[in-house]
């Protein structure tokens, strides 16, 4: 870097200084919500509330956490998310990566039909009730494959991963592993997808994160509280706290008030811990899937 | 990503698509069957019956099992629950439960409706009257009066007791479709307003306003003369949440019973934000922004915001359920609730009592095989006895009885010095919901401490005399409710907007002319004649 060749003009640095001036309002914009909420995670309520806290914590309580540890609802919400993220992304990618490759194929028979249907169904779906009818004469209303299943093709998701096939597996590769008699199968699943690690791991990404912060299938699907992922647990100490004595507006008798405001108070303190609980297996699996995205693997893959 | 996940339901659609073609014709023909349904299900009882003891326990002689859909308030899996194990040792019925979170309970109610995939028995979770008139109409929830007659001797005596409460879960076509929560017992409709004591003492004032006047003085006082002794002005007089909280207690000073119907005292309902009292009420408030007596952030904050001023100790006036809530600390009889004060207006002040009950928190379906035991089972629940199993669980965790002739309790040590109410919330479905049981004198009796009595005092003397219930439940028509839904909902955002205006002084009081003018193009006097009707038709029963 030393030896820089052009002499920068005044015009260029301008040009530097006001993007580095830009960036650091980008990145405050960014920062600032994830260092609130590491702050009110580790503050006492009170100073939260009422806005004392602004960013850096106050009245340094671990309290929120202790409790979130000794939850054990938190726990099994969580193990089920797990489970539930882990399985549904292995199933989305069963059903994506082939179909994908499939489509991305040109001398696939129906090509354009197939890829028609596909395209109908995301801008016509049957709703809410059909839905529902339709997961429950399957049989799975209350299992996971409720929430699995119904969701394992995503065709905006099938066609990102059939662009990445045209675009970097070259028909040649294909021929000419043709020639040495690979099969279709064989072709994908020994030279397809070993080429094609990042468009899996994007896939993985996003598919898993999907399955990670969903909790509306589980809200509509499953009906008993052991089987909550983490995101329902989550959403219910969150909503429970804005349903103070005060703004439920029905007519209510002293205990259910008092176990209303004990609710709510557990809540101020819990929230913000949870949020970072909850989200910090996303953020910490990031980097490492991330580096695929800037990556190019298909560099010289190709020889002449 | 969003997108993506749009997507995700893509493949599914086209199935969707065909079943729901089948679920539309799968509708149709439901509507036209159900009747018959109905009809059918009142006399299935023969088979049933056979398996039913008349009286005592258990209520069924062979075991049977039923589903039950609730609302989880996350405490405690229903099965787990001590109640519902009891109950089931003692009357041979089990629930399998189907329950959902607390706060979308209602969009997943809606689901199984529609979808017919609903469970046998509601338990908690207020059916609108709208639903009970519809699904009431169409067979799927079932006429419950016959079978009060016959297997709910304790409810049966209450609602003979309280003919206003049989009245008030009449729905138009006769039925009685879905059970209430009663409370013979019910003192205030929300709760009340408190001072804060410490400001009153720091003030050397013994006795709390009494009129208008003396209470704008007092506020005006907090503001000037730093009751918290901190040394600043940072006192807000008067603190709330959108003025939801406190608008209904403060109307009571210009003759208003509610905030949205009431019927006064000679049978004449009204549509509050029309009545020349409202204006008043806005007026007053006004005056109190004006001079920076109302807290400056009322109309953006939030609850939690508001306890933090409260914890504080900055608020004067406020709304809470008890003060302490707001206040913090423990339960203290210091601060002293809020008299309704009066106006220049004859008759005021008026307070607003608790109806007594909420209804639509159980109901039958027609899928229930075994409706009269059913009925026989939460029957109990109007009981005394069962009322305590449900309100504080079994006899012998947190409370025994000292007395069970007159059912005088008394606490118990609770097991592990763990919270009280958080106990109790896995003993018993009966934590932040409202369930079908009956509280009165005796369900409490042993269990008042001195806060609690002192909470009744407080309210025997400065609210009990004033006030009455502002409107019974009535139920609409399916024509009338839609009419003053789609009226009432415009309405009532344009007079929520009107409200912060005029307060805050965006809009001069000199416009209300202009204000009830647009409030008649909305039809606010039409939502009026409904309810009047309404309220006719209930009080000729």
């Amino acid at each position: 870097m030393a030896a820089v060749a052009v002499k920068e003009s005044r015009g260029d640095k301008i040009f530097v200084i006001l993007n580095y001036i830009y960036l650091s309002i980008a990145l405050l914009i960014v920062l600032y919500p994830v260092l609130y909420i590491i702050s009110a995670s580790i503050s006492d309520p009170k100073y939260v509330n009422s806005g004392e806290m602004w960013l850096l914590p106050k009245g340094i309580t671990f309290e929120g956490y202790v409790r979130v540890f000794e939850n054990s609802k938190i726990w099994s919400g969580y193990g089920n998310t797990i489970l539930y993220t882990t399985v549904g992304t292995l199933v989305n990618l069963f059903v994506t990566l082939p179909a994908a490759y499939s489509l991305s194929r040109s001398d696939f028979v129906g090509r354009g039909f197939f890829m028609g249907m596909f395209m109908v169904t995301m801008f016509f779906g049957g709703g809410l009730v059909p839905g529902y009818l339709l997961v429950k004469n399957l049989g799975m209303i209350n299992s996971m494959w409720a929430l699995i299943l119904p969701g394992a093709a995503s065709v905006w998701n099938i066609i990102v991963a059939r662009t990445f096939f045209q675009s970097t597996i070259p028909k040649e590769l294909q021929e000419a592993a043709h020639i040495d008699g690979c099969t279709n199968m064989r072709l994908f699943i020994k030279i397809v997808l070993p080429l094609s690690a990042p468009i899996i791991a994007v896939m993985a990404l996003f598919y898993g994160v999907g399955h990670w912060n969903s909790y509306f299938s589980a809200l509509i699907y499953l009906n008993e509280e052991s089987k909550y992922p983490l995101q329902m647990i989550l959403r219910q100490i969150l909503v429970l706290q804005e349903m103070s004595a005060e703004t439920t507006g029905a007519a209510i008798n002293a205990s259910v008030a008092s176990a209303l405001n004990n609710k709510a108070d557990a809540a101020s303190l819990l929230k913000y811990a949870v949020i970072i609980v909850s989200t910090l297996p996303v953020v910490a699996v990031y980097p490492f899937l991330q580096r695929y995205f800037v990556q190019g693997v298909m560099i010289g893959s190709v020889k002449g | 990503m969003q997108k993506g996940s749009n997507a995700v339901m893509g493949h599914k659609k086209i199935w969707a698509m065909l079943l729901s073609m089948t679920l539309l014709i799968s509708l149709l023909s439901g509507c036209g069957g159900s009747s018959d349904k109905a009809a059918e299900n009142g006399s299935t009882g023969s088979e049933a019956s056979a398996n039913l003891n008349m009286e005592g326990f258990p209520i069924v002689k062979e075991p049977i099992t039923l589903t039950m859909m609730g609302q989880d308030v996350g405490m405690q899996n229903w099965q787990d629950m001590e109640f519902f194990k009891q109950m089931q040792e003692k009357t041979g019925i089990k629930f399998d439960f189907r329950n959902a979170p607390l706060d979308s309970f209602d969009t997943k109610r809606n689901l199984v409706f529609a979808s017919g995939d609903y469970p046998d028995v509601f338990f908690s979770g207020q059916l609108k009257a709208a639903d009970e008139v519809n699904y009431g109409g169409q067979g799927v929830l079932i006429p419950l009066e016959g079978l009060i007659d016959k297997y709910a001797p304790n409810l049966k005596k209450i609602l003979d007791e309280h003919p206003d409460i049989r009245k008030s879960i009449t729905t138009p076509d006769g039925h009685i479709y879905a059970l209430p929560n009663i409370d013979l017992d019910a003192g205030w409709y929300r709760g009340p307003l408190w001072y804060n004591g410490k400001f009153l003492k720091a003030l050397g004032i013994d006795k709390v306003p009494s009129t208008t006047e003396e209470l704008y003085t007092y506020l005006k006082r907090v503001k000037d003369e730093d009751p918290n002794g901190n040394g600043k002005k940072d006192e807000i007089p008067f603190v709330s949440v959108k003025l939801d909280d406190v608008r209904m207690w403060l109307l009571g000073s210009w003759g208003i019973f509610n905030e949205q119907i009431y019927a006064d005292r000679e049978d004449k309902v009204h549509y509050t934000p029309m009545e020349p009292g409202y204006k008043q009420y806005l007026t007053f408030l006004n005056r109190l922004w004006n001079d920076g007596l109302l807290d400056k952030e009322t109309f953006s904050q939030t609850d939690e915001q508001k306890k933090a001023k409260g914890k504080n100790n900055q608020v004067a006036l406020f709304a809470d359920y008890h003060a302490y809530f707001t206040l913090g600390g423990d339960p203290s009889q210091d601060d002293p609730m809020y008299a309704p004060v009066k106006s220049e207006v004859v008759g005021s002040p008026v307070a607003a009592k608790h109806p007594g009950l909420v209804r639509g928190v159980f109901a039958i379906t027609n899928k229930n095989k075994h409706p009269e035991a059913t009925m026989r089972w939460v029957d109990y629940l109007y009981s005394t006895e069962g009322a305590d199993l449900i309100s504080s669980g079994p006899e012998g965790v947190l409370w025994k009885y000292t007395n069970k002739a007159d059912f005088t309790k008394e606490k118990l040590e609770v097991p592990g010095g763990k919270d009280r109410e958080e106990y109790r919330a896995t003993l018993t479905p009966d934590y932040g919901v409202v369930l079908p049981k009956v509280s009165n004198e005796d369900t409490k009796r042993g269990f008042e401490d001195d806060f609690a009595r002192w909470l009744k005092k407080e309210t025997s003397e400065k609210i009990d005399p004033i006030s009455k219930v502002p409107f019974p439940s009535v139920y609409l028509s399916q024509d009338e409710q839609s009419e003053a839904s789609a009226k009432l909902s415009d309405l009532d955002t344009y007079v929520k907007q009107m409200e912060a205006k005029f307060v805050t002084g965006q809009e001069p009081l000199s416009n209300w002319d202009k204000y009830i003018e647009t409030c008649k193009k909305m039809g606010g006097e039409r939502v009026a004649e409904i309810y009047q009707a309404a309220y006719d038709r209930w009080k000729q029963g």
